[in-house]
C-alpha cells in the first residue's frame, strides 16, 4: 500500500465529510439539495477507488448506480419537488439549535465517531481506518439534521445523509454486500423517496405548512 | 429432482401476490379485484397448509441455491401471515366496500388498496423464507414502504400524519438494523470466507468462531433496529399512530403479522448470537425492553381513550410477551413464545376486525361515545367479548396457555425482579382493559341506533378466528404442535433442530 493511495482514501474521506457538513451549515432546502449532490458524487468516487483497491468487479456497477441514482435522479426528484412546494411556503427554517453549534455539535459528533470506531475490534486495513469513522461521523450527522430542523423536508435530508453513511459502511467494512441485494437497497431507497414525495405533497395540502409541529394530533391524551 | 420439487414449492407460494397484483392492475373492476384478492390469499393458505405438513416430515427445505431456506420457525410465521392475511382479504371486501358506499373512498383508491394489499402480502412472505438476511432486511424495509402506501388511502389528516411518522422512525430503525446485519456479515467473513456468507445458515454454521465483542455491538444494533419494526418499547411511537389511521384490515394485517415478522428478524439474529457467545448477553436484552415494553403499554391503555390506540398498545404488550418468553429461554418459555406468536396472530385480527365494524356502525373510535354493541350488534358483540377475553389472557382462552407458559420459565430461571414487575403490568393491562371492554359492550347506546350487523363478510372471518381463539385454548393440533415444539428447538439448540 503505496503513501499516495493512503493519502487519497484519507482526502476522499475529508471531501466527504466537509460535503457532510455543508449540509448542516447551510440553511436553505435547495442548498441542502447541492450539498447532497456533491456529496454523493464523492461518495461514488469513494465506492470506485474500493473497486480499484480490492479490485472486485461489482463495486464498479455499485459506484456507477450511486452516481445516476443518488446524484442525478434523486435530487431531480426532490427539486422537482421542492421547486412546486417553494411557491406556496417558506422554505428556509431556522434549526432549533443555531447554525453556529450545530456546526460544532457536529464537529464533536465526528470526534465522537472516531472515539467509538476505535474501541471495535476491527481488522486494520487501510480502506477500514480511512472510511469507516467517516461513515459513522455522516451517520450521527444524518441523525442530528433529522431532529434538528422543523420541516419536513428537512426529515427527509437527514434520512438521505443517513442512507449515504450505511452505504459507505457496509462498502467499506465488507467491500459491499452482494450486488443482488446492493440493488434491493437502491430500489428501496428510490422508492422511499418517491413515497416521501407524494407524503411532502399531501402533508403541505392537507396541514397547508411544512412544519413538523404541527404533525401532532396523534396523542394518548 | 428434490430441488426442483423445492423450487418450485417457493415459486408458487410466491407467485399468486405477483400475479393477483397484476390482475387488480389490469382489471380495475370494484367488483373483481376484491375476490381475485380472496383467491390470492387462499390460495397462500392452501399452499401453507401443505408445506406445513412437509416441514413436520422434512424439517428443512432449501431453495434456488441457499436463497430460500424454511425450517419450522419460518413456517410458524408463514402460517401466521397466510391466515391473516385471507381473513383479512375476506375481511377487506366488506370493509372496503362500506368505505366505498360512504364516499370515503373512491374506484382509485379500491384498485390503489388491492395492488397494495397484494404487494404486502408477498413482502410478507419472503420476509421468513429468505435465507439471505440481506434480502430479509430489503424485504422488510418493503413492508415498511407498502404499508405507508396503504395507511395513507385516505387523505385525513391523522392517516398523513401517522404514515409520515410511521416512515420516518420505521425507516431510520431499520437503518440500525442494517448496519447490524453488516457487522455480522463482516463477523463472518472474518471467520471464514465462504461462500454464503450473507446466509443465516451459513452464518450459524461459523458462528462459533465470530469475533464476541463485534457479535455483541451487532446484536445491539440489529435488536434497537428490528425492535423498532417489532414494536418494542421505547421505539414503539409510530406503532400506535399507524396501527389505528390504517384502514381496519391493514391494521389487523400491520399488528397482528407484520410484527412477528419482524420479530422473526430478532429471533433469527438471537440464534446467531446465541450461537456464538451464549445465549446469556441477547437474553438479558431482550428481558429488559420486554419489561419497559409490558410497562409502556400497561400504562397507555391505562390513560386510552381511542379502541383502536388501546388494541395498537395490546399489541407492544404481546411483542414484550414474546420477548419476555425467549428471553427467558428454556424450552418452556421459548415454546410459549412462538405460541404466543401465533395465538397474537388469531386474537389480534379478530379485534381489529370486530372493532372496525363498531366504528363503522357507530361512526366514532372514542370508547366514551360506543357504549352498548351488544344491544346493536349481538354477534360482533359476542366476538368482540371474546377475542377482548383472549387477549388480556383470561382461560380457557388461547393466550392464557402462552403466557402461563412464559410466566412459568420465568420463575424456573429465577428472574424475580422481571417476574414481580412484569406481573404487576399485566394484572393493570388486565383490569384496566376489561372494563374499558365491558363499558364498551354492556349499558345502554348513548343515542338511538338501528340494530344491525354489518354483513355476513364482516362476520364469517371473524367467526374463524375467534373459534381458532377457543380451540387453541382447549387443544392445539398435533401438526401446529410439533412445528412449535421444532421451532422452539431451533432457537434453544443453536439453529437446527
Amino acid at each position: 500500500m503505496g503513501t499516495i493511495q493512503f493519502d487519497v482514501l484519507t482526502i476522499s474521506g475529508a471531501i466527504l465529510l466537509i460535503a457532510t457538513f455543508g449540509i448542516v451549515a447551510t440553511r436553505g432546502f435547495m442548498d441542502w439539495l447541492n450539498a447532497y449532490r456533491y456529496q454523493s458524487i464523492v461518495l461514488s468516487g469513494v465506492t470506485a477507488i474500493i473497486g480499484y483497491v480490492t479490485g472486485i468487479w461489482e463495486i464498479y456497477v455499485v459506484a456507477g448506480l450511486t452516481l445516476v441514482i443518488k446524484s442525478i435522479i434523486i435530487p431531480k426528484v426532490l427539486t422537482y419537488v421542492t421547486r412546486k412546494l417553494e411557491i406556496e411556503f417558506k422554505l428556509e427554517t431556522n434549526p432549533y439549535v443555531s447554525i453556529r453549534a450545530s456546526v460544532i455539535i457536529s464537529a464533536l459528533l465526528v470526534a465522537l465517531s472516531y472515539f467509538l470506531i476505535q474501541q471495535i475490534p476491527f481488522k486494520s486495513d487501510p480502506i477500514v481506518n480511512a472510511y469507516i469513522p467517516v461513515s459513522m461521523a455522516q451517520f450521527f450527522i444524518g441523525l442530528f439534521v433529522l431532529v434538528n430542523r422543523r420541516t419536513v423536508l428537512s426529515q427527509v435530508v437527514g434520512l438521505l445523509i443517513i442512507e449515504n453513511g450505511l452505504f459507505l459502511f457496509a462498502m467499506a467494512l465488507t467491500h459491499g454486500v452482494s450486488l443482488l441485494i446492493e440493488i434491493g437497497i437502491f430500489v428501496d431507497i428510490l422508492v422511499g423517496i418517491l413515497i416521501s414525495s407524494i407524503l411532502l405533497f399531501r402533508i403541505s395540502r392537507t396541514f397547508d405548512s411544512l412544519d413538523v409541529g404541527k404533525l401532532e394530533n396523534l396523542r394518548d391524551d | 429432482m428434490d430441488n426442483l420439487i423445492s423450487d418450485l414449492t417457493i415459486l408458487f407460494l410466491l407467485l399468486p401476490p405477483i400475479v393477483g397484483a397484476s390482475l387488480v392492475t389490469l382489471l380495475k373492476k370494484k367488483r373483481v379485484i376484491g375476490i381475485i384478492t380472496i383467491c390470492t390469499a387462499s390460495l397462500i393458505l392452501i399452499q401453507v397448509f401443505f408445506l406445513v405438513s412437509r416441514i413436520v416430515s422434512e424439517k428443512t427445505i432449501t431453495a434456488f441455491g441457499n436463497t430460500f431456506y424454511v425450517d419450522s420457525l419460518s413456517t410458524v410465521i408463514l402460517l401466521s401471515v397466510s391466515v391473516v392475511g385471507f381473513v383479512a382479504a375476506l375481511y377487506s371486501k366488506n370493509y372496503m366496500g362500506r368505505q366505498y358506499d360512504n364516499g370515503t373512498v373512491d374506484d382509485k383508491h379500491i384498485v390503489r388498496y388491492y395492488q397494495g394489499f397484494n404487494v404486502f402480502l408477498l413482502t410478507m412472505l419472503v420476509v421468513p423464507v429468505a435465507n439471505n438476511l440481506g434480502i430479509m432486511w430489503v424485504m422488510v424495509e418493503s413492508t415498511t414502504l407498502v404499508s405507508v402506501l396503504l395507511i395513507m388511502l385516505y387523505a385525513k389528516e391523522n392517516a398523513i400524519e401517522a404514515a409520515w411518522k410511521y416512515l420516518i422512525i420505521a425507516t431510520v430503525g431499520l437503518s440500525f438494523a442494517l448496519i447490524g446485519t453488516v457487522f455480522f456479515y463482516y463477523a463472518n467473513i472474518n471467520a471464514n470466507t465462504s461462500e454464503d456468507a450473507m446466509n443465516w445458515t451459513g452464518m450459524v454454521h461459523n458462528a462459533k468462531h465470530f469475533d464476541p465483542n463485534l457479535v455483541k455491538i451487532a446484536f445491539v444494533f440489529i435488536l434497537v433496529g428490528f425492535g423498532t419494526k417489532a414494536g418494542l418499547a421505547p421505539m414503539h411511537t409510530w406503532l400506535p399512530d399507524a396501527h389505528s389511521e390504517a384502514p381496519t384490515p391493514v391494521s389487523a394485517v400491520l399488528s397482528g403479522v407484520l410484527l412477528n415478522c419482524a420479530f422473526y428478524g430478532i429471533i433469527r439474529f438471537h440464534i446467531v448470537s446465541s450461537v456464538s457467545i451464549g445465549p446469556e448477553f441477547s437474553n438479558q436484552l431482550l428481558i429488559i425492553l420486554a419489561v419497559v415494553s409490558i410497562g409502556i403499554a400497561a400504562a397507555s391503555i391505562y390513560f386510552q381513550k381511542d379502541m383502536k390506540r388501546m388494541l395498537a398498545y395490546s399489541s407492544v404488550e404481546h411483542m414484550g410477551l414474546i420477548s419476555l418468553g425467549i428471553g427467558f429461554g428454556g424450552l418452556f418459555g421459548i415454546y410459549g413464545a412462538m405460541l404466543q406468536i401465533v395465538n397474537h396472530a388469531v386474537a389480534k385480527p379478530l379485534m381489529f376486525f370486530a372493532s372496525g365494524s363498531v366504528s363503522q356502525k357507530y361512526e366514532a373510535k372514542a370508547m366514551s361515545k360506543i357504549k352498548g354493541i351488544i344491544r346493536v350488534m349481538p354477534v360482533t358483540a359476542i366476538l368482540f367479548l371474546i377475542g377482548g377475553l383472549a387477549l388480556v389472557g383470561m382461560p380457557p382462552f388461547n393466550i392464557f396457555l402462552s403466557e402461563f407458559m412464559i410466566l412459568s420459565s420465568g420463575f424456573k430461571s429465577g428472574q424475580f425482579i422481571a417476574m414481580s414487575l412484569v406481573i404487576l403490568f399485566l394484572v393493570i393491562t388486565f383490569a384496566v382493559f376489561l372494563r374499558h371492554l365491558v363499558k364498551m359492550i354492556f349499558g345502554n347506546p348513548l343515542s338511538e341506533m338501528k340494530k344491525g350487523e354489518m354483513g355476513k363478510l364482516a362476520i364469517i372471518p371473524m367467526t374463524i378466528l375467534c373459534s381458532l381463539v377457543v380451540i387453541f385454548g382447549i387443544f392445539i393440533p398435533m401438526q401446529l404442535q410439533i412445528l412449535i415444539q421444532n421451532a422452539s428447538t431451533i432457537i434453544s439448540g443453536g439453529g437446527f433442530a
